[in-house]
Protein backbone atom coordinates (compact mmCIF):
# COMPACT_ATOMS: atom_id res chain seq x y z
CA UNK A 1 0.00 0.00 0.00
CA UNK A 2 1.37 3.35 -0.91
CA UNK A 3 1.24 6.22 1.27
CA UNK A 4 -1.51 6.58 4.13
CA UNK A 5 -3.46 9.41 5.27
CA UNK A 6 -3.57 11.10 8.85
CA UNK A 7 -6.49 13.07 10.24
CA UNK A 8 -5.38 15.69 12.48
CA UNK A 9 -7.54 18.24 14.23
CA UNK A 10 -5.17 21.56 14.34
CA UNK A 11 -5.48 25.02 15.36
CA UNK A 12 -6.08 26.82 11.61
CA UNK A 13 -3.65 29.35 11.97
CA UNK A 14 -1.01 25.85 12.50
CA UNK A 15 -2.58 24.16 9.75
CA UNK A 16 0.61 24.42 7.30
CA UNK A 17 2.63 21.67 6.31
CA UNK A 18 6.47 23.16 8.61
CA UNK A 19 3.79 23.33 11.65
CA UNK A 20 2.62 19.73 11.20
CA UNK A 21 6.59 18.54 10.62
CA UNK A 22 7.20 20.32 13.93
CA UNK A 23 4.58 19.52 15.43
CA UNK A 24 4.34 15.63 14.71
CA UNK A 25 8.64 14.97 14.77
CA UNK A 26 8.20 14.30 10.97
CA UNK A 27 10.54 14.38 8.25
CA UNK A 28 10.56 16.11 5.51
CA UNK A 29 10.82 13.22 3.43
CA UNK A 30 7.98 11.26 5.26
CA UNK A 31 5.39 13.88 4.21
CA UNK A 32 3.55 14.18 0.94
CA UNK A 33 4.20 18.19 0.11
CA UNK A 34 2.23 18.02 -2.99
CA UNK A 35 -0.27 16.85 -1.09
CA UNK A 36 0.17 19.25 1.59
CA UNK A 37 -2.29 20.24 4.55
CA UNK A 38 -5.83 19.17 3.14
CA UNK A 39 -8.64 20.88 5.19
CA UNK A 40 -11.53 17.88 4.97
CA UNK A 41 -14.31 19.70 7.48
CA UNK A 42 -12.76 23.45 8.22
CA UNK A 43 -16.06 23.79 10.75
CA UNK A 44 -14.01 21.14 13.02
CA UNK A 45 -10.81 21.99 12.23
CA UNK A 46 -10.18 18.95 10.53
CA UNK A 47 -7.34 18.19 7.98
CA UNK A 48 -5.56 15.24 6.32
CA UNK A 49 -1.85 14.57 5.35
CA UNK A 50 -0.33 12.30 3.33
CA UNK A 51 2.79 10.29 5.34
CA UNK A 52 4.84 6.76 4.66
CA UNK A 53 3.02 3.70 6.87
CA UNK A 54 5.94 3.94 9.36
CA UNK A 55 5.85 7.45 10.25
CA UNK A 56 2.02 7.43 10.14
CA UNK A 57 2.09 4.23 13.12
CA UNK A 58 5.27 6.25 15.04
CA UNK A 59 2.63 9.38 14.86
CA UNK A 60 -0.64 7.37 15.30
CA UNK A 61 -0.60 8.32 19.43
CA UNK A 62 -0.12 11.66 19.10
CA UNK A 63 -2.96 14.23 20.55
CA UNK A 64 -3.76 15.97 17.42
CA UNK A 65 -4.09 12.58 15.28
CA UNK A 66 -7.68 11.51 14.71
CA UNK A 67 -7.12 8.44 12.83
CA UNK A 68 -4.45 6.71 10.07
CA UNK A 69 -6.39 5.65 7.10
CA UNK A 70 -6.25 4.01 3.56
CA UNK A 71 -5.52 5.15 0.24
CA UNK A 72 -6.87 2.69 -2.09
CA UNK A 73 -6.66 3.07 -5.87
CA UNK A 74 -9.60 3.69 -7.62
CA UNK A 75 -10.98 3.30 -11.43
CA UNK A 76 -13.35 4.43 -13.87
CA UNK A 77 -16.67 2.75 -13.50
CA UNK A 78 -16.91 2.32 -17.28
CA UNK A 79 -16.29 0.21 -19.93
CA UNK A 80 -13.45 -1.65 -19.18
CA UNK A 81 -10.23 -0.89 -20.75
CA UNK A 82 -9.76 -1.99 -24.37
CA UNK A 83 -13.37 -1.01 -24.85
CA UNK A 84 -12.59 1.99 -26.21
CA UNK A 85 -11.21 3.47 -29.28
CA UNK A 86 -9.03 6.24 -27.79
CA UNK A 87 -5.23 6.11 -27.44
CA UNK A 88 -4.74 5.50 -23.41
CA UNK A 89 -1.82 7.66 -22.14
CA UNK A 90 0.73 6.07 -20.49
CA UNK A 91 1.42 6.64 -16.89
CA UNK A 92 4.03 9.28 -15.92
CA UNK B 1 -50.63 -22.93 -17.54
CA UNK B 2 -47.58 -24.30 -19.70
CA UNK B 3 -45.83 -26.93 -18.78
CA UNK B 4 -43.29 -29.40 -20.06
CA UNK B 5 -44.16 -33.53 -19.83
CA UNK B 6 -41.78 -35.56 -19.95
CA UNK B 7 -42.14 -39.04 -21.42
CA UNK B 8 -40.88 -42.38 -21.06
CA UNK B 9 -39.38 -43.84 -24.24
CA UNK B 10 -41.33 -45.53 -27.29
CA UNK B 11 -39.98 -46.81 -30.22
CA UNK B 12 -41.85 -44.72 -32.77
CA UNK B 13 -41.21 -41.18 -31.09
CA UNK B 14 -37.05 -42.76 -30.43
CA UNK B 15 -36.85 -43.30 -34.23
CA UNK B 16 -38.34 -40.68 -35.31
CA UNK B 17 -36.30 -38.55 -32.71
CA UNK B 18 -33.34 -39.85 -34.32
CA UNK B 19 -34.22 -39.14 -37.79
CA UNK B 20 -34.65 -35.50 -36.86
CA UNK B 21 -38.90 -35.26 -37.44
CA UNK B 22 -41.47 -33.90 -35.79
CA UNK B 23 -43.07 -36.29 -33.19
CA UNK B 24 -45.30 -39.01 -35.30
CA UNK B 25 -48.19 -38.21 -32.74
CA UNK B 26 -49.71 -37.73 -29.15
CA UNK B 27 -51.47 -41.34 -29.48
CA UNK B 28 -47.13 -42.86 -30.17
CA UNK B 29 -46.19 -41.54 -26.63
CA UNK B 30 -49.46 -41.94 -25.07
CA UNK B 31 -51.82 -44.85 -24.62
CA UNK B 32 -55.05 -42.21 -25.04
CA UNK B 33 -55.16 -38.42 -24.60
CA UNK B 34 -54.84 -37.60 -21.30
CA UNK B 35 -57.98 -35.06 -19.68
CA UNK B 36 -57.03 -31.24 -20.02
CA UNK B 37 -53.56 -31.48 -20.97
CA UNK B 38 -53.47 -30.00 -24.45
CA UNK B 39 -49.95 -31.03 -26.54
CA UNK B 40 -48.57 -28.23 -28.44
CA UNK B 41 -47.99 -30.03 -31.80
CA UNK B 42 -45.87 -27.04 -33.20
CA UNK B 43 -43.19 -28.71 -30.38
CA UNK B 44 -40.88 -31.17 -31.59
CA UNK B 45 -40.05 -33.88 -28.48
CA UNK B 46 -36.92 -33.16 -27.24
CA UNK B 47 -34.68 -36.54 -25.94
CA UNK B 48 -33.57 -35.44 -22.19
CA UNK B 49 -30.69 -37.58 -21.67
CA UNK B 50 -31.11 -39.74 -18.20
CA UNK B 51 -28.37 -39.22 -15.59
CA UNK B 52 -26.88 -42.48 -13.64
CA UNK B 53 -25.34 -41.24 -10.44
CA UNK B 54 -21.91 -42.48 -10.36
CA UNK B 55 -22.14 -44.07 -6.87
CA UNK B 56 -25.20 -46.94 -6.36
CA UNK B 57 -28.33 -45.10 -4.09
CA UNK B 58 -26.74 -41.64 -4.80
CA UNK B 59 -29.26 -39.51 -6.38
CA UNK B 60 -28.24 -38.38 -9.38
CA UNK B 61 -30.28 -35.28 -9.95
CA UNK B 62 -27.32 -33.64 -7.28
CA UNK B 63 -24.49 -34.28 -10.53
CA UNK B 64 -21.69 -34.18 -7.90
CA UNK B 65 -19.69 -36.93 -7.68
CA UNK B 66 -19.83 -36.67 -11.81
CA UNK B 67 -22.38 -38.18 -13.52
CA UNK B 68 -23.18 -40.12 -16.52
CA UNK B 69 -25.85 -39.47 -18.91
CA UNK B 70 -27.35 -42.37 -21.02
CA UNK B 71 -29.06 -41.66 -24.46
CA UNK B 72 -29.90 -45.16 -25.02
CA UNK B 73 -33.53 -46.11 -26.53
CA UNK B 74 -35.02 -48.03 -23.42
CA UNK B 75 -33.90 -45.28 -21.23
CA UNK B 76 -34.35 -42.43 -23.00
CA UNK B 77 -37.04 -39.79 -22.16
CA UNK B 78 -39.00 -36.92 -24.34
CA UNK B 79 -39.85 -33.46 -23.36
CA UNK B 80 -43.19 -31.75 -25.11
CA UNK B 81 -44.62 -28.68 -24.42
CA UNK B 82 -48.25 -28.25 -23.90
CA UNK B 83 -51.10 -26.25 -21.25
CA UNK B 84 -53.01 -27.33 -18.46
CA UNK B 85 -56.68 -25.34 -17.66
CA UNK B 86 -56.40 -22.06 -16.10
CA UNK B 87 -58.76 -22.68 -13.61
CA UNK B 88 -57.51 -24.08 -10.51
CA UNK B 89 -59.78 -26.90 -10.07
CA UNK B 90 -59.48 -27.59 -13.66
CA UNK B 91 -55.29 -27.45 -13.82
CA UNK B 92 -55.43 -29.52 -10.54
CA UNK B 93 -57.35 -32.58 -11.80
CA UNK B 94 -55.72 -32.43 -15.29
CA UNK B 95 -52.10 -32.15 -13.82
CA UNK B 96 -52.99 -35.57 -11.44
CA UNK B 97 -54.24 -37.26 -14.59
CA UNK B 98 -51.22 -36.87 -16.27
CA UNK B 99 -48.84 -37.39 -13.40
CA UNK B 100 -50.57 -40.70 -12.74
CA UNK B 101 -49.89 -41.86 -16.40
CA UNK B 102 -47.50 -44.65 -16.24
CA UNK B 103 -45.69 -43.07 -19.30
CA UNK B 104 -45.60 -39.85 -17.74
CA UNK B 105 -41.97 -39.30 -15.74
CA UNK B 106 -43.15 -35.56 -14.88
CA UNK B 107 -44.40 -32.46 -15.33
CA UNK B 108 -42.90 -29.45 -15.19
CA UNK B 109 -43.60 -25.60 -14.90
CA UNK B 110 -42.58 -23.56 -18.46
CA UNK B 111 -42.06 -20.42 -17.21
CA UNK B 112 -41.68 -17.29 -19.22
CA UNK B 113 -38.49 -16.56 -19.87
CA UNK B 114 -37.05 -13.16 -21.05
CA UNK B 115 -34.24 -12.13 -22.99
CA UNK B 116 -30.52 -11.72 -20.95
CA UNK B 117 -29.54 -8.19 -19.42
CA UNK B 118 -27.32 -5.79 -20.96
CA UNK B 119 -23.70 -6.74 -19.67
CA UNK B 120 -20.72 -5.39 -20.16
CA UNK B 121 -19.27 -5.46 -24.06
CA UNK B 122 -22.60 -5.53 -25.27
CA UNK B 123 -24.02 -3.11 -28.18
CA UNK B 124 -25.83 0.20 -27.18
CA UNK B 125 -29.49 0.06 -26.63
CA UNK B 126 -30.52 3.02 -28.11
CA UNK B 127 -29.12 6.54 -28.15
CA UNK B 128 -28.73 9.79 -25.90
CA UNK B 129 -31.47 11.07 -27.92
CA UNK B 130 -34.21 8.26 -26.44
CA UNK B 131 -32.53 9.17 -22.99
CA UNK B 132 -33.77 12.37 -23.15
CA UNK B 133 -37.23 11.68 -24.37
CA UNK B 134 -37.19 8.92 -21.29
CA UNK B 135 -36.09 11.47 -19.16
CA UNK B 136 -38.35 14.35 -20.25
CA UNK B 137 -35.38 16.87 -20.86
CA UNK B 138 -37.78 19.24 -23.33
CA UNK B 139 -40.56 19.43 -19.95
CA UNK B 140 -36.89 20.17 -18.06
CA UNK B 141 -36.05 23.08 -20.67
CA UNK B 142 -39.75 24.33 -21.23
CA UNK B 143 -39.47 25.37 -17.63
CA UNK B 144 -36.27 26.96 -18.12
CA UNK B 145 -33.94 24.44 -16.63
CA UNK B 146 -31.13 23.37 -18.86
CA UNK B 147 -28.40 24.37 -16.37
CA UNK B 148 -27.39 27.73 -17.56
CA UNK B 149 -24.02 28.45 -15.84
CA UNK B 150 -24.61 25.82 -13.11
CA UNK B 151 -20.79 24.12 -12.91
CA UNK B 152 -20.55 20.51 -13.03
CA UNK B 153 -17.21 18.93 -12.01
CA UNK B 154 -16.77 16.17 -13.64
CA UNK B 155 -13.82 14.51 -11.09
CA UNK B 156 -12.44 11.76 -13.70
CA UNK B 157 -9.55 11.35 -16.71
CA UNK B 158 -10.23 15.10 -17.96
CA UNK B 159 -12.08 16.62 -20.32
CA UNK B 160 -11.95 17.06 -24.17
CA UNK B 161 -13.70 20.04 -25.57
CA UNK B 162 -13.07 19.51 -29.00
CA UNK B 163 -14.54 16.21 -29.13
CA UNK B 164 -17.37 17.41 -27.65
CA UNK B 165 -17.21 20.69 -29.98
CA UNK B 166 -17.36 17.74 -33.02
CA UNK B 167 -20.36 15.76 -31.15
CA UNK B 168 -22.57 19.18 -31.40
CA UNK B 169 -22.19 20.10 -27.63
CA UNK B 170 -20.81 23.47 -27.05
CA UNK B 171 -20.93 23.57 -23.25
CA UNK B 172 -19.86 26.44 -21.16
CA UNK B 173 -15.95 25.79 -19.42
CA UNK B 174 -14.26 26.77 -16.57
CA UNK B 175 -10.83 26.41 -16.72
CA UNK B 176 -10.02 28.50 -13.74
CA UNK B 177 -12.07 26.32 -11.25
CA UNK B 178 -10.81 23.06 -13.27
CA UNK B 179 -7.87 21.19 -11.88
CA UNK B 180 -5.24 18.22 -12.00
CA UNK B 181 -3.17 16.41 -10.10
CA UNK B 182 0.63 17.23 -10.45
CA UNK B 183 2.62 15.57 -13.05
CA UNK B 184 -0.40 15.33 -15.52
CA UNK B 185 1.00 17.05 -18.86
CA UNK B 186 -2.22 17.88 -20.50
CA UNK B 187 -4.31 21.05 -19.70
CA UNK B 188 -8.14 21.13 -18.37
CA UNK B 189 -10.37 20.67 -21.36
CA UNK B 190 -7.84 19.68 -23.38
CA UNK B 191 -7.35 15.80 -22.20
CA UNK B 192 -6.91 12.82 -23.87
CA UNK B 193 -10.39 11.71 -25.20
CA UNK B 194 -11.48 9.22 -22.78
CA UNK B 195 -14.02 8.16 -19.79
CA UNK B 196 -14.15 11.83 -18.57
CA UNK B 197 -14.89 13.03 -22.01
CA UNK B 198 -17.89 10.66 -22.01
CA UNK B 199 -19.23 11.36 -18.73
CA UNK B 200 -19.31 15.70 -20.12
CA UNK B 201 -20.86 14.48 -22.89
CA UNK B 202 -23.55 12.63 -20.88
CA UNK B 203 -23.88 15.74 -18.82
CA UNK B 204 -25.22 17.69 -21.61
CA UNK B 205 -28.36 15.70 -22.41
CA UNK B 206 -30.33 17.00 -19.80
CA UNK B 207 -27.90 20.15 -18.99
CA UNK B 208 -26.74 21.57 -22.17
CA UNK B 209 -25.88 24.94 -20.77
CA UNK B 210 -24.05 24.11 -17.72
CA UNK B 211 -20.55 25.18 -16.79
CA UNK B 212 -18.07 22.12 -17.14
CA UNK B 213 -15.32 21.99 -14.32
CA UNK B 214 -12.62 19.52 -15.24
CA UNK B 215 -11.38 17.33 -12.32
CA UNK B 216 -8.72 15.19 -14.20
CA UNK B 217 -8.30 12.72 -11.01
CA UNK B 218 -7.81 9.86 -12.70
CA UNK B 219 -5.01 10.89 -14.90
CA UNK B 220 -2.73 11.10 -11.54
CA UNK B 221 0.59 10.43 -12.39
CA UNK B 222 0.63 8.26 -9.30
CA UNK B 223 2.23 4.92 -10.09
CA UNK B 224 -0.66 2.66 -10.59
CA UNK B 225 -1.49 -0.59 -12.78
CA UNK B 226 -3.91 0.64 -15.22
CA UNK B 227 -3.21 4.49 -16.99
CA UNK B 228 -6.62 5.37 -16.20
CA UNK B 229 -6.85 5.10 -12.01
CA UNK B 230 -5.79 7.34 -9.48
CA UNK B 231 -5.49 7.01 -5.39
CA UNK B 232 -8.15 8.57 -3.24
CA UNK B 233 -5.94 10.53 -1.88
CA UNK B 234 -6.09 12.33 -5.58
CA UNK B 235 -9.98 12.94 -4.84
CA UNK B 236 -9.09 14.34 -1.46
CA UNK B 237 -7.16 17.12 -2.99
CA UNK B 238 -10.06 17.95 -5.87
CA UNK B 239 -12.92 17.61 -3.10
CA UNK B 240 -10.55 20.42 -1.45
CA UNK B 241 -10.62 22.75 -4.31
CA UNK B 242 -14.46 21.83 -4.74
CA UNK B 243 -14.84 22.60 -1.44
CA UNK B 244 -13.14 26.07 -1.52
CA UNK B 245 -15.32 26.57 -4.73
CA UNK B 246 -18.60 25.89 -3.14
CA UNK B 247 -17.77 27.55 0.22
CA UNK B 248 -16.64 31.15 -2.08
CA UNK B 249 -20.03 31.06 -3.47
CA UNK B 250 -22.55 33.70 -2.08
CA UNK B 251 -24.64 31.63 0.57
CA UNK B 252 -27.79 32.63 -1.35
CA UNK B 253 -26.76 31.11 -5.07
CA UNK B 254 -24.59 27.72 -4.11
CA UNK B 255 -24.94 25.85 -6.62
CA UNK B 256 -22.11 22.68 -7.53
CA UNK B 257 -22.45 18.91 -8.65
CA UNK B 258 -20.06 16.80 -8.31
CA UNK B 259 -20.11 14.05 -10.67
CA UNK B 260 -18.19 10.95 -9.60
CA UNK B 261 -17.93 7.43 -12.45
CA UNK B 262 -15.34 5.89 -10.35
CA UNK B 263 -14.74 3.71 -7.30
CA UNK B 264 -12.72 0.84 -6.25
CA UNK B 265 -12.84 -2.15 -7.87
CA UNK B 266 -10.57 -4.61 -5.07
CA UNK B 267 -10.86 -4.80 -1.72
CA UNK B 268 -6.99 -5.71 -1.61
CA UNK B 269 -6.62 -2.15 -2.15
CA UNK B 270 -8.17 -0.87 0.67
CA UNK B 271 -7.39 -1.86 4.89
CA UNK B 272 -9.46 -4.85 5.80
CA UNK B 273 -13.03 -3.88 7.05
CA UNK B 274 -13.08 -3.55 10.58
CA UNK B 275 -9.78 -1.89 10.37
CA UNK B 276 -9.25 1.58 11.89
CA UNK B 277 -7.90 2.89 8.59
CA UNK B 278 -10.34 0.95 6.46
CA UNK B 279 -12.16 3.20 3.61
CA UNK B 280 -14.96 0.68 2.23
CA UNK B 281 -16.73 0.72 5.50
CA UNK B 282 -15.43 3.37 7.60
CA UNK B 283 -17.26 6.52 7.81
CA UNK B 284 -14.30 8.37 10.02
CA UNK B 285 -11.83 7.85 6.80
CA UNK B 286 -11.03 11.54 5.77
CA UNK B 287 -12.49 11.47 2.14
CA UNK B 288 -15.77 10.28 3.64
CA UNK B 289 -15.48 13.60 6.18
CA UNK B 290 -14.64 15.75 3.27
CA UNK B 291 -17.96 14.37 1.03
CA UNK B 292 -20.38 15.13 3.84
CA UNK B 293 -18.17 18.80 4.28
CA UNK B 294 -18.97 19.33 0.65
CA UNK B 295 -22.30 18.59 0.75
CA UNK B 296 -23.07 20.44 3.82
CA UNK B 297 -21.31 23.51 2.22
CA UNK B 298 -24.48 22.90 -0.39
CA UNK B 299 -22.44 21.01 -3.11
CA UNK B 300 -24.96 17.75 -4.92
CA UNK B 301 -22.72 14.78 -5.02
CA UNK B 302 -23.41 12.04 -7.54
CA UNK B 303 -21.32 9.05 -7.60
CA UNK B 304 -21.88 5.99 -9.72
CA UNK B 305 -23.24 2.58 -7.95
CA UNK B 306 -20.65 0.52 -9.48
CA UNK B 307 -20.50 -1.96 -12.30
CA UNK B 308 -20.41 -5.32 -9.67
CA UNK B 309 -23.99 -6.50 -10.16
CA UNK B 310 -24.56 -9.53 -9.73
CA UNK B 311 -26.19 -11.11 -13.02
CA UNK B 312 -23.00 -9.98 -15.31
CA UNK B 313 -20.34 -7.67 -13.47
CA UNK B 314 -17.17 -6.45 -14.82
CA UNK B 315 -14.16 -8.34 -14.77
CA UNK B 316 -12.22 -6.18 -12.63
CA UNK B 317 -14.86 -6.84 -9.66
CA UNK B 318 -13.11 -8.72 -7.06
CA UNK B 319 -15.66 -8.62 -3.88
CA UNK B 320 -17.01 -12.08 -4.23
CA UNK B 321 -19.84 -12.10 -1.92
CA UNK B 322 -19.34 -9.06 -0.17
CA UNK B 323 -21.51 -6.00 -0.76
CA UNK B 324 -20.19 -3.82 -3.59
CA UNK B 325 -21.51 -0.70 -3.35
CA UNK B 326 -19.13 0.70 -1.05
CA UNK B 327 -17.11 3.66 0.57
CA UNK B 328 -18.30 6.97 -0.99
CA UNK B 329 -20.40 5.22 -3.70
CA UNK B 330 -22.14 4.22 -0.32
CA UNK B 331 -22.51 7.48 1.01
CA UNK B 332 -25.21 9.10 2.90
CA UNK B 333 -24.96 12.55 1.54
CA UNK B 334 -24.31 11.49 -2.03
CA UNK B 335 -26.53 10.35 -4.87
CA UNK B 336 -26.02 6.52 -5.80
CA UNK B 337 -26.68 6.24 -9.32
CA UNK B 338 -27.37 2.42 -10.54
CA UNK B 339 -28.14 1.96 -13.98
CA UNK B 340 -30.82 0.97 -16.73
CA UNK B 341 -31.26 0.57 -20.12
CA UNK B 342 -33.71 2.79 -22.35
CA UNK B 343 -36.25 -0.57 -21.97
CA UNK B 344 -36.09 0.70 -18.42
CA UNK B 345 -34.56 -2.88 -17.43
CA UNK B 346 -31.64 -2.86 -15.23
CA UNK B 347 -27.97 -3.43 -17.04
CA UNK B 348 -26.86 -6.83 -15.55
CA UNK B 349 -23.93 -5.02 -14.07
CA UNK B 350 -25.17 -2.45 -12.21
CA UNK B 351 -24.11 -3.08 -8.62
CA UNK B 352 -26.83 -3.89 -6.28
CA UNK B 353 -27.83 -2.68 -2.90
CA UNK B 354 -27.38 -2.36 0.41
CA UNK B 355 -24.57 0.14 0.25
CA UNK B 356 -22.13 -0.44 3.10
CA UNK B 357 -21.91 3.22 5.01
CA UNK B 358 -25.71 3.71 3.88
CA UNK B 359 -27.62 0.44 3.02
CA UNK B 360 -30.50 2.23 1.87
CA UNK B 361 -28.44 2.36 -1.87
CA UNK B 362 -28.72 2.86 -4.79
CA UNK B 363 -30.78 5.80 -4.27
CA UNK B 364 -31.92 6.03 -7.72
CA UNK B 365 -31.39 4.59 -11.66
CA UNK B 366 -30.67 6.82 -14.71
CA UNK B 367 -30.30 5.26 -18.36
CA UNK B 368 -27.17 3.75 -19.47
CA UNK B 369 -25.45 2.04 -22.27
CA UNK B 370 -26.63 3.64 -24.88
CA UNK B 371 -24.80 5.51 -28.08
CA UNK B 372 -23.70 8.37 -27.30
CA UNK B 373 -20.75 10.71 -26.83
CA UNK B 374 -18.66 8.11 -29.51
CA UNK B 375 -15.76 7.56 -27.34
CA UNK B 376 -16.55 3.90 -26.93
CA UNK B 377 -19.27 2.03 -28.88
CA UNK B 378 -21.60 2.53 -26.06
CA UNK B 379 -21.79 5.08 -23.13
CA UNK B 380 -21.87 2.13 -20.54
CA UNK B 381 -21.32 1.59 -16.69
CA UNK B 382 -22.75 3.01 -14.22
CA UNK B 383 -20.26 5.60 -15.25
CA UNK B 384 -22.65 6.75 -18.11
CA UNK B 385 -26.22 6.50 -15.64
CA UNK B 386 -24.45 9.23 -13.22
CA UNK B 387 -23.48 12.25 -15.32
CA UNK B 388 -26.97 11.73 -16.70
CA UNK B 389 -28.42 11.99 -13.37
CA UNK B 390 -26.23 15.07 -12.88
CA UNK B 391 -27.29 16.86 -15.67
CA UNK B 392 -30.95 16.49 -14.55
CA UNK B 393 -29.17 17.99 -10.71
CA UNK B 394 -27.52 20.34 -12.53
CA UNK B 395 -30.81 21.91 -14.50
CA UNK B 396 -32.62 21.90 -11.67
CA UNK B 397 -29.89 24.20 -9.77
CA UNK B 398 -30.40 26.84 -12.53
CA UNK B 399 -33.36 28.04 -10.78
CA UNK B 400 -33.09 25.99 -7.56
CA UNK B 401 -29.75 27.14 -5.50
CA UNK B 402 -28.68 25.21 -2.56
CA UNK B 403 -30.26 27.70 -0.16
CA UNK B 404 -33.95 26.62 -1.55
CA UNK B 405 -33.73 23.12 -2.05
CA UNK B 406 -30.87 21.29 -0.18
CA UNK B 407 -28.90 18.62 -1.19
CA UNK B 408 -30.78 16.21 0.99
CA UNK B 409 -33.75 17.80 -0.14
CA UNK B 410 -33.33 17.62 -3.57
CA UNK B 411 -32.42 13.79 -3.62
CA UNK B 412 -35.76 13.58 -1.72
CA UNK B 413 -37.65 15.38 -4.59
CA UNK B 414 -35.60 13.11 -7.17
CA UNK B 415 -36.70 9.89 -5.02
CA UNK B 416 -40.24 10.95 -4.86
CA UNK B 417 -40.78 11.42 -8.02
CA UNK B 418 -38.94 8.56 -9.73
CA UNK B 419 -40.88 6.31 -11.58
CA UNK B 420 -40.45 3.12 -9.65
CA UNK B 421 -39.07 -0.18 -10.89
CA UNK B 422 -38.83 -3.57 -9.82
CA UNK B 423 -40.35 -3.78 -6.38
CA UNK B 424 -43.19 -1.44 -5.19
CA UNK B 425 -41.20 1.31 -3.73
CA UNK B 426 -37.33 1.21 -2.71
CA UNK B 427 -35.36 -1.80 -3.24
CA UNK B 428 -31.42 -2.66 -3.74
CA UNK B 429 -31.98 -2.97 -7.89
CA UNK B 430 -33.39 0.06 -8.60
CA UNK B 431 -33.10 2.59 -5.59
CA UNK B 432 -36.63 4.66 -5.90
CA UNK B 433 -36.94 3.92 -9.61
CA UNK B 434 -35.41 5.48 -12.79
CA UNK B 435 -35.44 9.68 -12.98
CA UNK B 436 -38.25 11.29 -14.03
CA UNK B 437 -37.69 15.02 -15.71
CA UNK B 438 -41.61 15.75 -16.39
CA UNK B 439 -42.87 14.43 -12.59
CA UNK B 440 -40.09 16.72 -11.45
CA UNK B 441 -40.79 19.44 -13.22
CA UNK B 442 -44.41 18.79 -11.71
CA UNK B 443 -43.17 18.58 -8.25
CA UNK B 444 -40.62 21.84 -8.56
CA UNK B 445 -43.98 23.75 -9.02
CA UNK B 446 -44.33 23.26 -5.28
CA UNK B 447 -41.07 24.46 -4.25
CA UNK B 448 -40.12 28.47 -3.69
CA UNK B 449 -38.17 29.59 -6.10
CA UNK B 450 -34.59 31.84 -5.99
CA UNK B 451 -34.63 35.08 -7.74
CA UNK B 452 -31.40 33.97 -9.28
CA UNK B 453 -30.46 34.59 -13.49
Amino acid sequence: MPRVMVTLRLDPARATLAEVLGLLGLAPDEVDPGFGVVPIDPAEHLYTILVDQAAAARIAGAPQVEGVFGNPRIEPLGPEEGEGPEERPGKG
Amino acid sequence: MRVLVQFRTSPEVHAATLRGEAMPSFAATTEAPIPGLVIDPAYNPVQVPTPRAAEPGASPYLYSPAVSFSLAPEEATYLVRGTLPDDPDGRRAALAETAARPEVVGVFADPAIATCLVCPGDPAVGSDRDVADLLGVAALADAGLDGYRVPVAVVDTGINLAHLAGKGRDPRFSARRSWAPAGVATRPGRHPVGHGTMCAYDVGIAAPKATLVDHAVLLSATPGETAMSGLLSDAVLAFSKLLGIVSGMPAGRRALVVNNSWGMFDPAWDFPVGHPGNYSDNPAHPFHVIVASLEAAGADILFAAGNCGRDCPDGRCRFASARPICGANSHPSVLSVAGVDIRKRRVGYSSQGPGRLDPAKPDLSAYTHFLGSGVYPADGGTSAACPVAAGVVAAVREKYPASVLSPAELRALLAKTAEDLGGTGFDHDFGWGVLDGRALVAALAGVKRSRRR
